[in-house]
């Protein structure tokens, strides 16, 4: 009896094309895939990799150069507000610390559907950072927003010393059970080559983005 | 799209002819194959990848049927409301009908390979939907009423005057021949369109059969964009995008990028997956999944089930020599280069496309590059066999062929022939160039020199140069 409904429809036509043919022998799997793993080294790795892509990095051993770095780097970016999402405590106090270097002033992320033409820097806390891609990790797990990643002139990522992975099955296996509604993979500000092949900066997306390791 | 690939000679004649075309080409391609042999260079594990992508993208054709299935189970667990279109036709009514239900008067899109095979855009229009592409190379040659290029770089042919002289007459921008300038404007407004849009488009590199996932690679954002703002999210995808885990998805993010452009990951990669939740702050309320068979399983019943493998990323039309000569549009459908000379053939049948199985030297240089391991020479010789078959090809072709092996097949007469051309070469071609040759030849003959014929026949050369005799090894 031929089913009625088109997407059974379908299933059944894709099994009879496969009874049609036998598909080209399979190959073993390999034993494993030679990934460069970053192990000890996986900050350097990751550091390397963001920053081919153009992304910022920044790391210092104490709280106070860093905040003082990232506020100057702001500062040059001619940003004038700073977007944290609600639920983000560290995004939230490095903000307020941030306040005085610019001097910014503090918004929160549905602010950014309405574009204001002034340069904003939307801080958040990254779940992971890939060793193996230099990627950034950002989630919509638990209700977190995606905003300051996607609407803001420059993306501020904070990232704590147990975000960093070797490779990316990682992150995924811990995502994979349930996973989240958007998980997206950040190397670097928004990109494009279409005109003429020449790398351009800012097409959608931030066009900086600053990767903040906090010690 | 309607397909014109059955006058790619006519098509190439012209891109032949045309200078800025050539050498917008040639950067393109120069620029891409340089940056994935850096890439590869970099990346030791490159080999054991390919072999990991060509497994997993076998096992998975073979039992499609199956995550299939499950793609659908899951992704409508999910919240996702899954469609099957069989053809183009089906494709555009269904989706036509998704806008109109919704409710959608602006759509954004970005890439989508599957929703330029089925003309996606004339049906939503006709639905009374403004769609606007929003990869900045798909918004200009959207401005400019072309068809894409290149599937990865779709305005390779418009230098940044004639970029500009388009944003002037069609958007009233001041003219500005600077490359950051034009990205601003289309940025400004395209972001406009993104906040206000009803509807997102996209297509989807891959789909996690076992999460019902959508993932989508891009560099300038747009897909994010379009994916996170609008209320409603479609997706246009080819059923053989599905693999069987998200797990599996790494080792093709591993292949992807470095294949297409040489970069290690692409600026961004998203893994969608449902609907929003009660939760979350952003995200479509409707996720319509609209799966497009248009010939695929007819493709996979048969020998060339593999290039379903395809994951697009355009190695392989960077890497042929044809390619490099006639760009994209001479092609004349939406799949360019080998892996376009395959599947157009098949996908609109073989008397549109066996012009593109035969405009191939079988160099093999695209098998080399592609990532999955397709065999593409060998499917373009076998079509050419097909050809033969169903009597498509041309009498005096066949005559000609077979003239070629009848000679071939006999050394004697071939010496003798040799010896001719010999002779009268040494008559009429004196600088060692034939610079014209007569009617269908010419094409031989029209923008090069072609080689006269040595006075000595080959096996002689052979003898006199390597000092042995081949027919009595
Ligand atoms: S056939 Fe291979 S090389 Fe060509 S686009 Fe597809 S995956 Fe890439």
């Amino acid at each position: 009896m031929e089913p009625v409904n088109p997407k059974d429809r379908l299933i059944r036509r894709v099994a009879a094309a496969l009874r049609g043919h036998k598909g080209p022998v399979p190959a073993a799997p390999p034993a494993s895939l030679p990934v460069p793993a970053g192990g000890a080294n996986r900050v350097a790795r990751f550091q390397e990799l963001f920053e081919a892509q153009g992304g910022d990095f920044l790391s210092a051993s104490a709280l106070e150069p860093l905040l003082l770095a990232l506020g100057e780097a702001l500062r040059l970016s001619g940003v004038a507000t700073l977007l944290f999402p609600n639920d983000d405590p560290a995004a939230r106090q490095v903000a307020e610390a941030l306040v005085p270097f610019g001097p910014f002033t503090l918004a929160s992320p549905s602010e950014l559907r309405q574009p204001s033409g002034r340069p904003v820097a939307g801080i958040q806390s990254a779940e992971y950072a890939v060793a193996e891609t230099g990627s950034l990790v950002q989630t919509s797990r638990g209700g977190k927003t995606l905003l300051p990643g996607l609407l803001a002139d420059v993306h501020v990522a904070l990232l704590s010393p147990a975000a960093f992975v070797d490779r990316m099955d990682e992150c995924l296996a811990a995502l994979s059970d349930d996973p989240p509604r958007n998980i997206s993979f950040i190397t670097g500000p928004s990109r494009t080559a279409d005109i003429e092949q020449t790398l351009t900066i800012g097409a959608h997306g931030p066009r900086k983005v600053i990767a903040v390791v906090f010690p | 799209m309607e397909p014109r690939s059955r006058s790619f000679h006519r098509n190439s004649e012209k891109a032949l002819a045309n200078p800025a075309l050539q050498s917008a080409i040639s950067r393109t391609t120069g620029k891409f194959l340089g940056q994935r042999a850096d890439a590869i260079a970099e990346f030791p594990g490159f080999e054991a990848a390919r072999d990991e992508g060509s497994r997993i993208k076998g096992e998975a054709l073979d039992h499609l049927d199956r995550h299939l299935a499950r793609f659908i189970a899951e992704a409508e667990k999910r919240g996702a409301v899954v469609h099957v279109a069989r053809d183009d036709a089906e494709a555009r009514e269904i989706a036509a009908g998704i806008a109109t239900r919704e409710g959608i008067a602006l759509a954004v899109k970005s890439k989508s390979m599957a929703a330029e095979e089925v003309d996606l855009n004339t049906a939503l229009e006709g639905a009374g939907v403004e769609v606007v592409e929003s990869d900045l190379g798909e918004f200009i040659i959207q401005l400019a009423g072309e068809p894409p290029s290149h599937i990865i770089a779709p305005a390779v042919h418009k230098t940044r005057e004639e970029v500009s002289r388009l944003f002037q007459e069609k958007l009233g921008e001041p003219y500005t021949d600077q490359i950051p300038e034009l990205v601003r404007i289309a940025r400004r407004r395209l972001r406009e369109k993104f906040l206000s849009a009803g509807m997102g488009i996209s297509g989807a590199n891959f789909l996690c059969a076992d999460t019902g996932s959508v993932v989508l690679v891009t560099n300038e954002g747009n897909g994010r964009m379009g994916t996170i703002l609008p209320r409603v999210h479609l997706v246009v995808a080819g059923i053989e995008k599905v693999i069987p885990a998200l797990s599996d998805l790494p080792v093709f993010l591993r292949l992807l990028p470095r294949s297409a452009t040489g970069q290690v990951i692409s600026t961004y990669v998203s893994v969608l997956t449902g609907v929003k939740r009660p939760e979350d702050a952003e995200g479509p309320e409707k996720l319509h999944i609209l799966l497009v068979d248009n010939g695929r399983t007819g493709i996979l019943q048969g020998k060339y089930r593999e290039i379903l493998k395809c994951i697009r990323c355009g190695a392989c039309l960077n890497i042929c020599p044809v390619y490099q000569s006639v760009g994209g549009h001479a092609y004349g459908w939406v799949y360019p280069g080998p892996m376009g000379s395959v599947l157009t053939p098949l996908q609109t049948g073989l008397s549109q496309g066996a012009p593109l199985a035969n405009a191939s030297t079988l160099c093999g240089a695209c098998a080399d590059v592609c990532p999955v391991k397709i065999p593409l020479p060998d499917m373009l010789l076998e079509l050419r066999g097909d050809e033969r078959e169903q009597g498509l090809k041309a009498p005096a072709e066949l005559l000609g062929v077979k003239a070629y092996a009848a000679v071939m097949r006999r050394a004697g007469i071939l010496e003798a022939l040799e010896r001719i051309a010999g002779v009268l070469s040494q008559l009429f071609f004196k600088e060692g160039k034939v610079p014209w040759l007569p009617f269908k030849l010419s094409g031989w003959t029209d923008r090069r020199d072609f080689p006269a014929p040595s006075p000595q026949p080959f096996r002689k050369l052979w003898k006199k140069q390597r000092g042995i005799r081949p027919w009595n090894r």
